[in-house]
């Protein structure tokens, strides 16, 4: 069955050709959901564009006819964010997967949209640093989180998405150069350096008009080509481990042991993120186990600076000992181990632990929060998640320097089940209502999240970001209904 | 959003629910990749979402999401639904790569859905149509006739054949009808190596054309008759050099789902399936096989999907061309579990001749790039498709099976 109007299909074959489009259902299903609870919403169109300027003329189309754009490469975002809220086109930029640099020396790279982790880590590691000649690392690396391969590197760093460097350099949003956007008006800004240059190197020290376009949910237009900051892979990596009784004592561990800047990341998973695949329904950990599981990478240019890391880290873990933190002696399983020192691995990209009998569906409370309000929301959470019958599965992570850091509950459920998606959605919509007044945030957040968020969002913070809206995108026509504004 | 079985009418695809739901929309599926200290690893896999580039063709997410939109009955049957179904290879990259408890099934749930689409009034392939509308009284997909099954076999060679043997070498249908050269190299071949073995007159279609475009109903009859052969002439074990066949007779006729179909046609039992090039390194093992000459050329090898994805035969075939005295052996980028797909399976070269061909001239072209001067590999199917793709493209590559390298410079010790 086709969707849509014909004369507006014909124009965008005429765009893009007409392999590039397609206005039938049978094309358009994959892009109505995702992993999460969102509303499947059937979009009228997808088109594939190859070029900056078939973006522009699809985005001056509709801009005049008032058709919602979404922007979409590989949909794996965990918040419905590309789920066409209003139908309308769904741009697919697959097609658009060219790595157009990378600098070794002044150590950035320069992708479009569809570039894939996948395809960028294995350029990057192919890439050997050279220091006046003489090769000094063996390929360099990018922020990978938790994700597919097939995930869009551009996308996921846009959103404020996570890697495994976070703990060294922070989330990857703050590694973003320069970049190139087309707004919903159809004309094209280059934004940083690149706009005087080519070189794509910073945004400092001009005026950060990057966060028009950094955690916006693809609402304030297109970003067809961004710069992001690359480091030559350190030789040597280890992880160290250690367990807690609580919350609250793995926290004091993580936020000493941060404060040294000396790894790559520190993460605790609770007992039931722990568990492979995680608890679905709700069981009770063993009264013997520990509540928590921490692992933190160091990395180092050699033996020598891994073995200082490794000692300090011994002291911080003994000192919070004599100091009476419950931390307890665990051994990091080896596969686990491997994965993490070998990264990027599938292992940590893996959706395996997450989805396992359960029914298909994956969400969660993706939040960034200060570190010291974790143990409390945790407690909170923990209570709501059992409430519900579900595994308080949560993670913290420290984000660059102990300031704040990830606080999330991946949460699985049956979709087949429509009491089990209920009974996920109200316990995760309680979780942010119960840590908005602690300091955190969520992030990538569903239009459930944002809506909560704008509730108690400050007057003029929400007044501000409605003119920037309207100013950039007058018609309403980029990802609408996403910010909960318009 | 809740996923709901609302279309009760879709019955094979509603056996399989459960299984179909477990699909987390993770996209894992749609891109091969693999890292570690002594792998980097990165590229498409999938051949139908290469070329048609849309979600719905990329790995099997598309389809799970498609198979879902059809239990839920949130979009209809439509001839677009028929193209996504049938321009899939059923290469199985996209099970590869899938990490949730869907991926044992993901190959079933394309027939199933296939079996499905066969019941709609959709625009199944004229030409799947037109094969299928004979081979249940041809019992071949090339619309030739059953009665020259055997032309391929010279006269002499037949008489001298026992009627009952340790071994029936079932040629398939593509060697059968279309590449006789392959059929007389393998005889020739278990003749030198002095196996004991015999060709049959009565061997069908294995059923794989069926299975694969999910045809079961028809399928059944073939699966019956090809079963009591072993009984019938003696032998206690099937060897081919089919991938197709090999991976139909040793998987679908004797596991259960979702690796075959002994839920719906029992299972073969006391039977052996081989692969020629199982033979041959099992012989070369017991050091029982000499060269008598050597292959002095540099050598890249095609993994058939069929005997590497689908049955995970990936040395076997390398192991026996590594033997081979003065032959190079140099691996694509693609290879292995992670290979490329010549286009031919899943009933696409049949259905979609000119998108067959497309592929296979990307795998020439990827063959090409590695410096030899000879793809191999092992199934005539693939060999046809390859072949056909390096003539049309004008490649100074050639091909050749393994079978055909290895007959001419051996011998038992």
């Amino acid at each position: 069955m086709a969707r849509g109007n014909n004369e507006i299909l014909a124009t965008l074959e005429q765009i893009v050709g007409p392999e590039y489009v397609s206005n039938e259902e049978a094309d358009l299903q994959p892009y109505t959901w995702d992993m999460t609870w969102a509303e499947p919403r059937m979009p009228d169109y997808v088109v594939m564009p190859k070029t900056v300027t078939e973006i522009q003329r699809v985005l001056r189309l509709a801009n005049h006819r008032k058709i919602p754009v979404v922007p979409y490469c590989n949909g794996t975002n965990i918040g419905g964010l590309c789920v066409p809220e209003e139908g309308g086109i769904i741009m697919d930029l697959k097609k658009m997967d060219r790595i157009l640099k990378i600098d070794p020396e002044t150590c950035y790279a320069v992708i479009e949209p569809g570039v894939s982790h996948a395809a960028f880590s294995a350029a990057l590691k192919a890439t050997n640093p050279q220091w006046k000649g003489e090769e000094f690392s063996k390929g360099f690396e990018f922020g990978w989180g938790v994700h597919p391969a097939s995930a869009s590197v551009l996308a996921m760093a846009i959103n404020h998405g996570i890697g495994h460097l976070n703990g060294r350099i922070g989330v990857n949003s703050q590694l973003l150069s320069s970049m190139e956007v087309v707004l919903p008006t159809g004309e094209v800004a280059k934004i940083g350096s690149c706009a005087y240059s080519d070189s794509w190197h910073s945004f400092l020290p001009l005026p950060r008009m990057d966060g028009l376009f950094t955690g916006w949910l693809g609402t304030t237009g297109i970003v067809t080509k961004l710069g992001v900051w690359i480091f030559p892979i350190r030789p040597y990596r280890d992880v160290l481990s250690v367990a807690a009784a609580s919350a609250e004592d793995i926290t004091k561990y993580m936020v000493r042991w941060r404060h040294y800047s000396l790894c790559d990341e520190v993460t605790a998973v609770s007992w039931w993120l722990a568990q492979i695949p995680i608890t679905f329904p709700y069981s009770p950990k063993p009264a013997d186990e520990p509540e928590f599981f921490s692992y933190t990478v160091i990395s180092g240019w050699s033996e020598e600076e891994l073995a200082y890391k490794r000692k300090i880290w011994e002291e911080v873990v003994a000192k919070e000992k004599a100091k009476g933190t419950k931390l307890i002696d665990f051994e990091y399983p080896p596969e686990a181990k491997r994965g993490r020192t070998e990264l990027p691995s599938r292992i940590v990209g893996s959706t395996k632990n997450y989805s396992k009998s359960c029914g298909g569906g994956i969400a969660w409370p993706g939040t960034f929060a200060p570190c010291k309000s974790w143990p409390i929301l945790y407690e909170k959470w923990k209570e709501i998640y059992i409430r519900h019958g579900l595994s308080p599965a949560t993670r913290f992570t420290d984000y660059q320097g102990a300031h704040y850091g990830m606080l999330r509950c991946m949460t699985p459920f049956n979709k087949r089940d429509p009491a089990s998606v209920q009974a996920a959605r109200d316990a995760m919509v309680e979780c942010v209502r119960a840590g908005l007044p602690e300091g955190m945030l969520p992030y990538k957040p569903p239009v459930e999240y944002q809506n909560e968020l704008n509730a108690v969002a400050d007057a003029g913070y929400m007044y501000l970001m409605a003119k920037i809206k309207d100013m950039l995108d007058p018609n309403n026509i980029m990802n609408p209904g996403k910010l909960g504004i318009r | 959003m809740s996923h709901l079985l609302n279309n009760k009418e879709l019955k094979e695809l509603g056996k399989i629910y459960d299984w179909v739901s477990m699909c987390t929309h993770c996209g894992n599926c749609k891109y091969g990749y693999e890292y570690g200290s002594n792998s980097n690893f990165a590229a498409m896999l999938c051949v139908q979402g290469d070329k048609f580039n849309f979600d719905s063709y990329r790995g099997s997410r598309g389809k799970v999401s498609l198979a879902r939109s059809l239990l839920h009955n949130r979009i209809g049957w439509s001839d677009k639904v028929a193209h996504v179904l049938f321009t899939c290879t059923s290469c199985g990259a996209c099970q590869q790569m899938c990490e949730t408890d869907i991926k044992p099934w993901i190959l079933r749930m394309f027939e199933a859905l296939r079996y499905e689409a066969w019941k709609q009034n959709v625009a199944i392939p004229e030409n799947i149509k037109a094969w299928s509308s004979t081979i249940g009284t041809l019992y071949n997909p090339y619309k030739e006739p059953h009665e020259k099954r055997l032309d391929w076999l010279p006269s002499d060679v037949r008489s001298s054949l026992p009627r009952k043997a340790e071994y029936i070498y079932f040629a398939g249908c593509t060697a059968s009808y279309r590449r006789k050269q392959l059929a007389r190299a393998t005889v020739s071949l278990l003749q030198k190596l002095k196996v004991d073995f015999t060709v049959v007159e009565d061997e069908w279609c294995c059923a794989s054309p069926l299975l694969r475009t999910g045809q079961y109903d028809l399928a059944a009859k073939f699966v019956e008759h090809n079963k009591t052969l072993p009984e019938k002439y003696g032998a206690s074990a099937f060897i081919t050099t089919c991938a197709g066949c090999y991976r139909t007779l040793g998987r679908d006729y004797m596991m259960d789902a979702p690796e075959g179909y002994a839920d719906k046609y029992g299972k073969m039992t006391g039977v052996k399936v081989l692969h020629t090039t199982h033979l041959i390194e099992e012989m070369l093992n017991k050091g029982e096989i000499e060269f008598t000459g050597s292959f002095n050329k540099k050598v890249t090898y095609h993994d058939p999907c069929h005997l590497g994805r689908h049955a995970e035969v990936y040395e076997t075939p390398r192991n026996v061309l590594k033997a081979v005295p003065g032959l190079e052996l140099v691996e694509m980028y693609r290879n292995k579990k992670f290979s490329f797909c010549c286009g031919a399976g899943g009933g696409v070269r049949g259905g979609f001749a000119d998108y067959s061909l497309e592929t296979a001239g990307k795998r020439v072209k990827e063959a090409e790039a590695t410096g030899a001067e000879l793809v191999t590999s092992a199934c005539p199917f693939c060999y046809t498709n390859l072949a056909d793709a390096i003539e049309l493209s004008k490649s100074p590559l050639k091909m050749e099976d393994i079978v055909e390298i290895i007959e001419p410079i051996v011998r038992k010790k």
